[in-house]
């Protein structure tokens, strides 16, 4: 694995100490002042699947809240300021999904163009922000983990799919809980970020309990054809004619505020 | 109520004898924050390398059945104790406080019942 492997965009952004989004056709990265504060990436789970899959916050509340501040970009200050999440907790699920989204934004396989535009901010709300070095450095930890526990990167993408042999229950191996969960949601066509969302986990933590069953036999590692790793759709990665929606909104905000 | 860097640095200010603090997740052994090591302890590492203990002994208390959670793990060197302390609570399950102590500086007692308030201050 090569640790220069990381964009050389991203660096020179860090360095001009850029604000804005980079595009790339895996997800998105903000920065802000050339620190991130927020991904995202469609094979992760927002942190607002986090937050409310896991029973910690209801959809209405999470609904509220962005209706009442994602137009100022301060949804994370609206939930510590209306009590519904303890400041420490809030930067421990930001800083988690942040760095579940880094890691399929930044990966490797992520081709097409990286694009940047300047000066949009993340409607979350920016709480401190996180040095590019340390991502790039988090990111390049979690590939070489994942290749420690099972060399074969197709089954991050690629549908999970039970082993024959471990179909009887009575023939699986003793399981901790996660792992079990993982495997129980595993049809065939939902994939560890599915999964993932489904469990209200981040991605990263299902792609290392299905490279952890793969590796015990329990779940098929798939050979032959390379099955590329989920794409954004068109609309998110266009950033051509279409106007900025989030950009209208903190303007109508401004104006009204007038 | 404190974030994650105010707790660390209360852990790093009020126990005696402390030499490095971090918050990591154990599922992808990432440090959430580190505090103090050094040279000669890279808390990166040393969390990234502490989640295997914390998961063996989760799956041994599975194994054996037993309906319990784990509060702490001490590990004990010749020259420093390694403390482990898993959160409880909401939206903290999967992580745990990691805290490096200088043996010959540090009472083990105090140390482990500040860590246990520092978590609270962590909490709701």
């Amino acid at each position: 694995m090569n640790p220069a492997a990381h964009s050389p965009m991203l660096s020179r952004l860090a360095e001009q100490r850029a604000t804005g989004v980079l595009l790339r056709d895996t997800g998105a990265l903000y920065l802000a002042e050339g620190e991130v504060v927020h991904a995202e990436s469609p094979a992760a789970p927002g942190i607002e699947v986090l937050l409310t899959a896991g029973g910690r916050l209801s959809p209405e509340t999470w609904q509220e809240a962005v209706a009442a501040a994602g137009a100022e970009c301060a949804t994370g200050r609206w939930l510590i300021e209306h009590r519904t999440l303890a400041a420490g907790e809030l930067e421990i699920s930001r800083l988690g999904a942040l760095y579940d989204a880094a890691y399929f934004v930044l990966s490797p396989a992520a081709g097409g163009p990286s694009r940047f535009r300047h000066g949009v901010r993340h409607w979350f709300g920016s709480l401190g922000g996180v040095p590019v070095a340390a991502v790039e450095g988090e990111t390049l930890r979690r590939r070489l983990l994942l290749e420690s526990l099972w060399p074969h990167p197709r089954l991050d993408a690629a549908p999970v799919t039970v082993a024959r042999s471990a179909l009887r229950p009575a023939a699986r191996p003793f399981l901790p809980r996660r792992q079990a969960a993982v495997l129980g949601l595993a049809d065939g066509v939902r994939t560890p970020s599915a999964i993932a969302a489904l469990l209200g986990r981040p991605a990263f933590h299902a792609l290392v309990d299905v490279r952890r069953l793969a590796a015990l036999g329990l779940v098929e590692t798939p050979r032959g054809s390379t099955r590329a790793p989920a794409r954004a759709p068109a609309w998110f990665q266009n950033i051509g004619d279409d106007p900025d929606a989030a950009l209208l909104r903190r303007l109508r905000v401004a104006l009204e505020r007038l | 109520m404190a974030n994650t860097e105010t707790a660390l640095k209360d852990a790093m200010t009020s126990i005696e004898g402390v030499i490095g603090v971090a918050l990591v997740d154990y599922t992808s052994g990432m440090a959430l924050g580190t505090l103090g090591g050094g040279k000669d302890l890279d808390l990166s590492v040393a969390a990234a390398g502490n989640t295997d203990v914390v998961r063996a002994k989760a799956r041994t208390m599975e194994l054996l059945g037993l309906k319990d959670e784990i509060e702490d793990i001490l590990i004990t060197l010749g020259g420093q104790y390694h403390l482990i302390r898993l959160l409880r609570g909401r939206g903290k399950s999967g992580l745990f406080l990691y805290l490096a102590l200088d043996r010959g500086r540090a009472n083990l007692a105090m140390a482990r019942h500040q860590l246990k308030s520092i978590e609270n201050d962590l909490e709701v």
